[in-house]
Order: C-alpha cells, then sequence, then structure tokens
C-alpha cells in the first residue's frame, strides 16, 4: 500500500505539485488515520497546497484510484484583486528628435548614440517598507531604547528616542520579448535593460521568445555594445516565435518562485503576440501577481494612438497588469522611469 | 480527541458548522497529526468560522492573532510594558522600593505584555491558535511565524524559553492576495474551503437563520447560487446568504426573487460593478 502511496505522491511531484518525502510521510500517516474511504480528502489535506493544484490533483487520483469523491465542485480560482489598470499616452513635447524617435525607426548609428542618453536614465522604484523597525529621528517612540538610555542618567529619561519602519530596496526583473515580432525594438530595450541594471546588483534581466535565458550576467560591464553582444550570443533563440505563457512559467518555476519575483516590481517588455495558449499565459500571469509587488507591461506597439490590446495573449495577461505603458521612445522610457518611482 | 472523521463532522454540526466531508477530514488529520491547519478559499466561505468552532468544540480558549501589513513580533509574541518599567525605575531611584527588590526585576514577569502567539504557548493545548488572514502579514513575519510553529517555543533573552508542553491547535487562513511560502505550506495540512452545494447552503442558512422557512432558504440559496455563476468580483458568501435570508425573514417576504428581493440585494452583493451586473442578469 505504502508503496502506491509513494508512487503517488512521485507521480503529483511530476506534475509539478510539491509532494517531497516529507509531504509523501505525511500522506501516509494520514491514509492510515482515516482509511480508505477518505484517502481522497486525505491527499488533498497533504500533498495540495493551493487552490490551483486541485485539478491536477483530482486528475492524478483519478489515473491511481479510479473516480474521485462526488463533492463540492471545484470552481476554477480567481486571481487577487489587481490595481485598476492605468492607461497613459505618450505627450508630445518638441525636445530631440531622437528622444522622440521610435526605437523602430532607428538607425544603428543613432541607437548607438540612444545607448548613451540611456546611461543617464536612472531607474528608482519605491523601497519596500518591512516590518520592523530601527531607530531613526522622526516616527514613534521607541520606549525600549528610552528606557535603557535612562539607566545612564539614574533612572531620569531625559531623552526620548525614536524609531520608525525601515526601509529595504525592493528588486525589479525586466523580462524582454526577443521574438521575430519585437525586432524592430529588441535591441533597444536590451540596451534599456543594460542602464535599467547598472548600479543594482540585485535587480536581474531575462530575454525570451520560445525559451528563457537570463541574461543578467551578460548584461554586466559598462560598454553598451559588447553587452548587446554577449546578451545576443546567450539568446539562441533571438527573432524566433513567442511563447509568452511558457516562458513566464519557467521564470516562475525555476526562478520567480524562489524568490527573485516575490515583492518585486516586474517589467515585462513585449507586443503581447503570442502563438501560445492565451489561457496558460493568464493563468502564470496571476501567479506572478500574487507573487509580484507590482507588474508592469511595455508594449511598443502602443506608440500608434489606435493600438487596442486585442491580441489573445495581450488580452489574457492585462487583467493582472498594474501599469501599461509604451517604452518605443527613449522619452516613453523616461516615462516608464517617472512611473515607476511612482508605483 | 476525536477517533474519526465522522465525530469531528458531528461535533461541528452540534455547534452549527456545516462542514463538508473534506474539512471534516482535514480538521481530523491536523488535530490528530498535531499540524497547523491552512484554509483558503473565497470570502466568506467561513474560514474564520472554523477557528472559533473549533474552540468550542475542545473546550479550548479561542487566541486570534488577526494579521495585517507591518505586524511584527512586539505585537504578535510579547512586548514589555515600558511605561510602567520607567515608573519603576523612578519609585526605584526615589527610594520607594525596597532594597531586595533590585533593578533586574524592571525585566521580570509582571512587566511582560503577553500578546496572542506567546499567549498561545502558554495554554498550550488549553488554547486553539487563530491566524486570521496571513497573506496580509509580510513575508518576514511569516518566517517568524513558521519558527514558532516549528517547535512551539520561543526565548525572551530575559526570562528565558517559554514552550508548550502540548501544543495548541493551529488554524491559519489566507485570503490569497498573496503566495505564503512553500516551506509553511509544507509544515501545515491544507484545506481549500470551496462555496458550499445548493442543499449544504439550505442547511447552513436554516441553522444560521433560524427566522427563515424553508422554502425562503431554499430560493435564498438558488438565487446566490446564480449570482456566483456571474463572475463577480466579489461573489457572495456563505455570511452574504445568511444575512440576506434574515432580512427577507424579516420583511416577511416569502422567496429572493420578488421585490423584497430587489430591494434587500444590497446584502448578497456589496460592490456596485457588481449590483448592476447582477440587475441586468436578474431582469432577463
Amino acid at each position: 500500500m505504502i508503496e502506491t502511496l509513494t508512487r503517488f505522491g512521485r507521480a503529483l511531484r511530476d506534475e509539478g505539485l510539491d509532494s517531497g518525502p516529507g509531504r509523501i510521510a505525511d500522506f501516509c500517516r494520514a491514509a492510515a488515520l482515516v482509511g480508505p474511504a477518505d484517502l481522497y480528502w486525505a491527499g488533498r489535506a497533504t500533498l495540495v497546497g493551493g487552490g490551483e493544484e486541485i485539478p491536477v490533483y483530482d486528475e492524478v487520483f483519478r489515473r491511481f484510484f479510479g473516480a474521485t469523491p462526488k463533492g463540492e465542485q471545484h470552481r476554477p480560482i480567481r486571481g487577487p484583486v489587481v490595481v485598476e489598470t492605468e492607461r497613459r499616452r505618450g505627450l508630445a513635447s518638441p525636445v530631440e528628435l531622437l528622444r522622440e524617435k521610435s526605437f523602430s525607426r532607428c538607425s544603428r548609428e543613432e541607437l548607438a548614440a540612444l545607448a548613451k542618453l540611456m546611461n543617464g536614465l536612472t531607474l528608482t522604484i519605491p523601497a519596500r517598507r518591512t516590518r520592523r523597525l530601527e531607530r531613526a529621528r522622526g516616527g514613534r517612540p521607541d520606549l525600549r531604547r528610552t528606557l535603557r538610555r535612562s539607566f545612564r542618567t539614574g533612572g531620569e529619561p531625559l531623552e526620548l528616542l525614536r524609531r520608525s519602519r525601515r526601509r529595504r530596496p525592493r528588486r525589479l526583473v525586466l523580462l524582454l520579448d526577443v521574438s521575430g515580432s519585437m525586432d524592430a525594438y529588441s535591441r533597444a530595450l536590451v540596451l534599456f535593460a543594460h542602464a535599467a541594471l547598472r548600479g543594482h546588483p540585485r535587480w536581474d534581466a531575462f530575454c525570451f521568445g520560445t525559451r528563457l535565458t537570463r541574461v543578467t550576467r551578460a548584461l554586466a560591464g559598462s560598454d553598451p555594445d559588447e553587452a548587446l553582444r554577449r546578451a545576443a550570443a546567450d539568446v539562441v533563440d533571438w527573432d524566433g516565435g513567442t511563447r509568452i505563457g511558457e516562458s513566464l512559467k519557467r521564470f516562475l518555476d525555476d526562478h520567480g518562485h524562489g524568490g527573485l519575483a516575490r515583492g518585486a516590481v516586474v517589467v515585462i517588455c513585449s507586443d503581447g503576440l503570442d502563438v501560445g495558449d492565451p489561457e496558460l499565459l493568464a493563468e502564470q500571469m496571476a501567479r506572478l501577481a500574487r507573487l509580484a509587488y507590482r507588474i508592469v507591461w511595455l508594449n511598443p506597439l502602443q506608440e500608434d494612438p489606435a493600438y487596442e490590446p486585442l491580441a489573445r495573449g495581450m488580452h489574457a495577461a492585462l487583467p493582472h497588469v498594474d501599469l501599461f505603458l509604451s517604452g518605443h521612445s527613449l522619452a516613453s522610457l523616461e516615462e516608464v522611469a517617472d512611473a515607476l518611482a511612482r508605483l | 480527541m476525536f477517533r474519526s472523521v465522522e465525530e469531528v463532522e458531528e461535533a461541528l454540526r452540534r455547534e452549527s458548522y456545516l462542514p463538508d466531508r473534506g474539512l471534516a477530514t482535514a480538521i481530523f488529520l491536523a488535530l490528530r497529526m498535531g499540524r497547523p491547519l491552512l484554509l483558503e478559499g473565497e470570502a466568506g466561505v467561513g474560514k474564520t468560522e472554523v477557528g472559533k468552532t473549533l474552540s468550542r468544540i475542545l473546550g479550548a480558549e479561542l487566541v486570534r492573532l488577526q494579521c495585517y501589513e507591518g505586524i511584527d513580533a512586539s505585537q504578535a509574541l510579547y512586548e514589555w510594558d515600558y511605561a510602567r518599567q520607567l515608573l519603576y525605575a523612578r519609585a526605584l531611584q526615589a527610594g520607594e522600593v525596597g532594597v531586595a527588590e533590585r533593578v533586574s526585576e524592571l525585566y521580570g514577569p509582571e512587566f511582560l505584555l503577553e500578546r496572542p502567539l506567546l499567549r498561545a504557548l502558554r495554554a498550550g493545548a488549553g488554547a486553539v491558535l487563530l491566524i486570521d488572514e496571513l497573506d496580509r502579514a509580510d513575508d518576514e513575519f511569516e518566517a517568524f511565524l513558521l519558527e514558532v510553529l516549528a517547535d512551539f517555543q520561543v526565548t525572551i533573552p530575559e526570562i528565558g524559553t517559554i514552550s508548550a508542553a502540548e501544543p495548541p491547535a493551529v488554524v491559519i487562513t489566507s485570503n490569497r492576495t498573496r503566495e505564503l511560502h512553500d516551506a509553511l505550506k509544507r509544515r501545515c495540512l491544507y484545506h481549500w474551503i470551496e462555496f458550499p452545494d445548493l442543499e449544504r447552503e439550505v442547511a447552513i442558512i436554516r441553522l444560521r437563520a433560524p427566522g427563515a422557512s424553508e422554502p425562503l432558504a431554499r430560493s435564498v440559496a438558488e438565487t446566490i447560487a446564480r449570482l456566483r455563476e456571474l463572475d463577480l468580483v466579489k461573489p457572495p458568501g456563505a455570511a452574504e446568504a445568511i444575512d440576506w435570508a434574515q432580512a427577507l425573514s424579516h420583511l416577511g417576504a416569502e422567496s429572493a426573487d420578488g421585490q423584497a428581493g430587489r430591494e434587500t440585494l444590497g446584502w448578497a452583493v456589496k460592490n456596485r460593478e457588481d449590483l448592476r451586473r447582477v440587475e441586468a442578469a436578474l431582469g432577463d
């Protein structure tokens, strides 16, 4: 029996559930406690760690033990409520031509000039207020330290010390679509990533098309040309097709869930033209939304004022996006930088 | 201690909580295996109620830790009563306290303010610890909580280690506004509470809103079930169903579809966009 239960647990793990040896042992104990009639529920309580895992569990359970008990129908899980999506258009301002020029119409030389300008672009995102309090000039009274300090003066509290919430920098993660349809923008966006990452050792950048490549390492170093060359060498699917949902899943499975995306600002640069399954994309976006602090989506197609997010992929992702901007030119990226600082 | 899932079902029912088989099994296992029970599900399916009911069944004290953003150990575990310590220090200085009582007493148990976690640890098996809406607290707090839940003991430097001889029953609820850490999930037994099916909903309404007749309860349950199909921002939970039935019975209504139902819709649907959507859908 134990052998069957263990194989069942392993099968769930193959399907992506977090059923390690500890959990399988729990499952065996639970199964022994409740008896065969409630085997289904014993497994639900010990092997499942989230509502979205229930359909997978049900399917594997049926494969191993036949029917699942008739009970309340499991309804699909809805994602958490997201902050209402804000849409803004680039404001036309008659400043330098290059700043306003769409990346898609820039020559190689212009891109090189832009790379220099981008280095002047510094991204800041709001710090995370942690639960810890630290000594500060203002804020609420720190009675613990006030009391300790009063011992120096014979129990007379002469000075009221204060403390306030500690701030910790948040992480920013860039996910860049470098598939064929983004061809006109992807090089400029990689340069943007290069500029963004400078001075932020904990920030990360990934490129994706049909697969996901971490380019944080490649983008290190001060020379943008060099960085672009290294990134292009690492990314094997440059100018290929797009599978946003699968790439996102890969990101979450391999990096995001482990902590990269947790509490982070995640910036996705993509036109949302996806050949993959839009349902998968929606699912993964919901997952990301639960982990990340904010999700920003840069879609350069927005440079066309008539653009509407009708592509299936874009449509599926949009409900989970906190901020939907363009990022098709330097001026637009500056706007992005502004918006990020106010997140 | 319960010997079977049926006994748990029976006990919950006696306390006016109608569980489905899965929930009863999860509670049974959590108690038998000495593990925290993590409950998730849409708002209003009765997650918090499980903790409260459990404390009544076990005859244990309910210790509730309501989580919120920024909660920290001094609000969850313990805090020194600094104001009293200061007064005491002044008294010491003025010679109003005997020689035998020394400064070290400033950190004696009488100056320790007990917060929910410490209270639950001290009460041990005599308490049910309800950690409500854990998803609202931040990552660090979750890590801290995991530590406490791992061995049910804490160390207060000035006093020593306090541990629960027998751990309290622990119920954790989350509304999934954020993903909880895998480590915490691994520590817990898990149950996702579904909206009740029609028959159970009717039974719940009749139990909790005794004024509502059977036909009224059924009509409310049916309407609520339809509302849940509408993909609302906030689908009505069991709590809304009970309130609505109660309101309708006060108005002497016999069903939820009539004029009275329309006028009291706000008991079930509490979001403006949802209301508009529901009104449009119920129109046809």
